[in-house]
């Protein structure tokens, strides 16, 4: 991973053309880590693609794998959890658990057929606001290749 | 190799002592059914009624299911498959029930009949007067003659998988455990499109009777996720999308607890393989972690506890 | 009325015949589970000798999912809009002789009364429901021990009975004429008359049990001890009420995404736990005991009270599909054989 200023913008590989689908991405973030890197990206003025839809939890091990179920259930085309690296949980033990959780959600997504692209799971921790928005850019592009998800129930 | 009425004779036997002297108040167990090819449960408070008992390869029910309820303040007999037994055990693991509450009579078994598996046999159902196993395969004797049915034919579809046919724990033990002739495996379409349309068309069917859940001995929530409306996490109606959320979420409920009896799958109006999907997560979770739903040297569940070498999901950029 | 016999090779002719003039309801196999009712097309190969586990037509004139209106809002107006089912002419094929009777407990509850039903009675009211009996009776029925079977002819427009390579179609109402009409059909001769009078006495005579001859609604009791039986085994699910072709117990929800609202009907039973839950926490009937005797009850006394008709046709599913095996046959047979013990002379 390549060091990056806070001045410098993240590379998008295509910029989105108007009246295109843009993919919808649903993001669960911790608020101690991940969270305040989302924050420290916008008060760079970072750009990022407007596709995620961030929803703040206290820790990655309050993600109740129901959030990832139900993002994929309402359409999102994308699901994204992100939470402290381990060791640096902000209540010590949360991400340990969430590990867990979040293995065994990948595992269920494969064995009902949704493509593991379409999940996204990471460590990033406040300071790394360009990092937050790299990610964010390179998930959005992966699902854009991939297209619209064609819904849980769709024949 | 003994029969099964003698171990019939042997669980009856004991679940007298249990009423007699052993300070138990109630016994569960398989009673006949309104019909030869199936059986009921029983609840025998009087040593006079331990006659009802029965065991024979109808005998299908879960009994764990009624545990959390019936052995919540008094010492409760319960006569288990091996299946049932780990259902107890992880029962007894997430604190519903106390192993000083309950007196297991455990037998060795089989495999046991799905009825529904009998109906498109070479008889008719309504002349069958008796089911019976006769070394390797199930003697169905009807008003018209024998009718022998090979296991792959005529057992509970989780049956053909299951290889741990000795009681984990018990007080007694009785009965003779037999290992499956061949192992099926389960087979999911492979690509992941195929998949999410297989689930799609099963999900389709279902009516929502919730008889998958009520009949587990896992599902024993007060109040469970899928009846709250505040969230509404999925909604009454009948929708593939709907039905999808409830069984995933209800997958991931189970993941690490399910013991695999295929009593969901038995149960299920609409045969939709729920079974496959809910014991695949414990199979998974024994893979990752060599954690084994059922096992009772576990203290914990899998999902409350962690170690520091656990494999790391985390993906490095998008 | 003429009756007709129809060579099994001819149903293509006999559907296709039909869906001229009608749309045609019948029985299709799905992905390995029951059959289900639904509108066919020529391409379609229903089940039509009643042969295999299907869901009732309940499911197809109460859908268990229906969007009963839905309301839009945007910066100009409010718009409500409730689309009901077309009212076209519908010929339902291939149904149970006890799921055609059950349509008739259907009809009490939707269609009679000061207020009907119009989204029942829009696929109800112009549709010609046409029973089978099989050659074989299910081994669960018990159609003869509820009620006088005769008596279930002339509710529906006709009834084909499966006498192997054919079936003999009855005419047992005026508007079943088209059933008899086509060219295809042939006139019975006194073998098929003789064959087709052996398969319904074999309905007529399947399952005649020791609570037949007993008016089931005045036997059942408030107190009956039958029912902490039941509740003991009962686990509480909703497979019986949902695959019968009587209950027609729904929930009403309202649904909003963004600006729209979907007020919807789906299904519900009594026993579930939270059927009579009420806001405020209290629940009149908080375990099985009361919910499992709420359910005999209402089929077999309060509807009868109410419609003079018995909420239950003898169908078997929830004889089959119940997951502990609580036998209502079982359950009548007791009542009813210990109500004689106690009217007995000492």
């Amino acid at each position: 991973m390549t060091e990056q200023t806070l001045t410098q913008e993240p590379e998008i590989a295509e910029a989105p053309k108007t009246g295109e689908w843009q993919p919808t991405i649903l993001g669960i973030l911790c608020n101690w880590c991940s969270y305040a890197g989302a924050d420290l990206a916008g008060s760079a003025r970072l750009k990022y693609p407007e596709t995620i839809r961030i929803v703040r939890v206290p820790c990655s091990g309050r993600v109740d794998p129901m959030f990832v179920l139900k993002g994929f259930q309402k359409g999102f085309d994308g699901v994204m959890v992100l939470g402290c690296h381990p060791g640096d949980c902000h209540y010590a033990k949360g991400n340990y658990y969430a590990r867990r959780r979040i293995a065994l959600v990948k595992d269920l997504l494969a064995t009902l057929g949704i493509p593991e692209e379409r999940f996204h799971f990471e460590w990033v921790s406040a300071s790394e606001g360009n990092r937050f928005a790299q990610l964010v850019a390179e998930f959005t592009d992966k699902i854009r290749k991939l297209g619209p998800f064609a819904g849980v129930g769709a024949k | 190799m003994l029969n099964m009425s003698d171990t019939q004779n042997a669980i009856r036997e004991e679940a007298k002592k249990a009423l007699e002297s052993r300070g138990v108040t109630l016994v569960i167990g398989w009673g006949a059914g309104s019909v030869p090819f199936k059986t009921t449960p029983v609840f025998i408070n009087k040593s006079e009624d331990v006659d009802k008992l029965v065991w024979n390869p109808a005998c299908v029910n879960n009994l764990a299911v009624y545990l959390p309820k019936l052995a919540k303040n008094s010492r409760v007999g319960i006569v288990a498959k091996p299946c049932d037994i780990r259902s107890i055990v992880t029962l007894i693991q997430e604190k519903q029930v106390k192993r000083d509450n309950l007196f297991i009579i455990g037998l060795g078994c089989r495999g046991v009949v799905d009825a529904q598996n009998l109906e498109d046999q070479d008889f008719h159902l309504q002349d069958v007067l008796a089911i019976d196993w006769v070394e390797a395969r199930l003697k169905v004797t009807t008003t018209s003659g024998e009718h022998l049915l090979e296991c792959s034919d005529c057992l509970r579809e989780m049956c053909l998988v299951c290889t741990k046919r000795t009681p984990a724990i018990y007080d007694v033990s009785l009965g003779e455990a037999v290992e499956p002739v061949e192992v099926k495996g389960c087979a999911l379409p492979e690509l992941p499109e195929e998949r999410r349309k297989y689930w799609s068309e099963q999900f389709a069917k279902c009516i929502r009777c919730y008889a998958c859940r009520q009949v587990c001995p896992n599902c024993y929530c007060e109040q469970c996720f899928a009846d709250r409306i505040e969230p509404k996490w999925t909604a009454k109606k009948a929708t593939t999308e709907e039905s999808w959320m409830f069984h995933a979420t209800r997958a991931m409920h189970l993941a690490g607890r399910c013991i695999g009896c295929g009593e969901c799958s038995r149960v299920c109006p609409v045969d939709i393989p729920v079974a496959e999907l809910m014991s695949e997560m414990s199979r998974l979770v024994e893979k990752k972690y060599g954690y084994q739903a059922g096992d009772p040297d576990e203290e914990l569940p899998v999902l409350g506890q962690y170690k520091q070498d656990d494999v790391d999901p985390a993906q490095h950029g998008g | 009325m003429p009756d007709k016999v129809l060579t099994k090779s001819n149903i293509k002719e006999f559907l296709g015949f039909l869906l001229v003039r009608f749309s045609v309801v019948a029985p299709v196999p799905g992905k390995e589970g029951p059959a289900e009712f639904r509108e066919i097309g020529s391409d379609d190969e229903p089940i039509l000798d009643g042969s295999k586990m299907m869901l009732p037509p309940k499911d197809y004139l109460l859908p268990r999912y229906e969007v009963l209106l839905r309301v839009t809002k945007d910066k100009e107006q409010t718009k409500v809009e409730s689309t009901l089912p077309e009212d076209k002419p519908r010929v339902i094929l291939g149904m149970w002789l006890p799921d055609a009777q059950g349509i008739q407990v259907l009809d009490r509850v939707y269609l009679s009364g000061k207020f009907t039903d119009p989204y029942y009675g829009a696929r109800r009211k112009n549709s010609l429901l046409v029973a089978v009996v099989p050659e074989r009776p299910r081994w669960s029925w018990f159609c003869g021990s509820v009620d006088d079977v005769e008596t279930w002819k002339p509710n529906v427009e006709a009834i084909m009975y499966d006498l192997g390579d054919r079936y003999y179609i009855e005419q047992t109402s005026d508007k079943g004429a088209p059933l008899v009409e086509g060219s295809f059909l042939a006139d019975p001769i006194d073998a098929d008359i003789a064959k087709k009078n052996e398969v319904w006495d074999r309905f007529k005579n399947h399952s005649i049990l020791g609570f037949a001859d007993k008016k089931l609604y005045e036997n059942l009791s408030w107190e009956d001890p039958i029912w902490a039986e039941i509740a003991d085994k009962c686990i509480g699910c909703g497979m019986c009420s949902y695959t019968c072709p009587t209950c027609t117990c729904f929930d009403i929800q309202d649904e909003t995404c963004g600006s729209c609202t979907d007020r919807y009907r789906c299904r519900d039973t009594c026993q579930f736990e939270d059927f009579t839950l009420m806001g405020a926490g209290h629940n009149p009937r908080h375990n099985q005991l009361p919910r499992s005797r709420q359910r005999l009850l209402h089929k077999f006394q309060y509807q009868h009270e109410q419609y003079g008709i018995v909420g239950c046709t003898g169908c078997g599913r929830c004889v089959e599909l119940c997951p502990v095996n609580v036998d209502i046959r079982d359950i009548l047979n007791r009542v009813c054989s210990r109500k004689r013990e106690e009217e007995a002379p000492a």
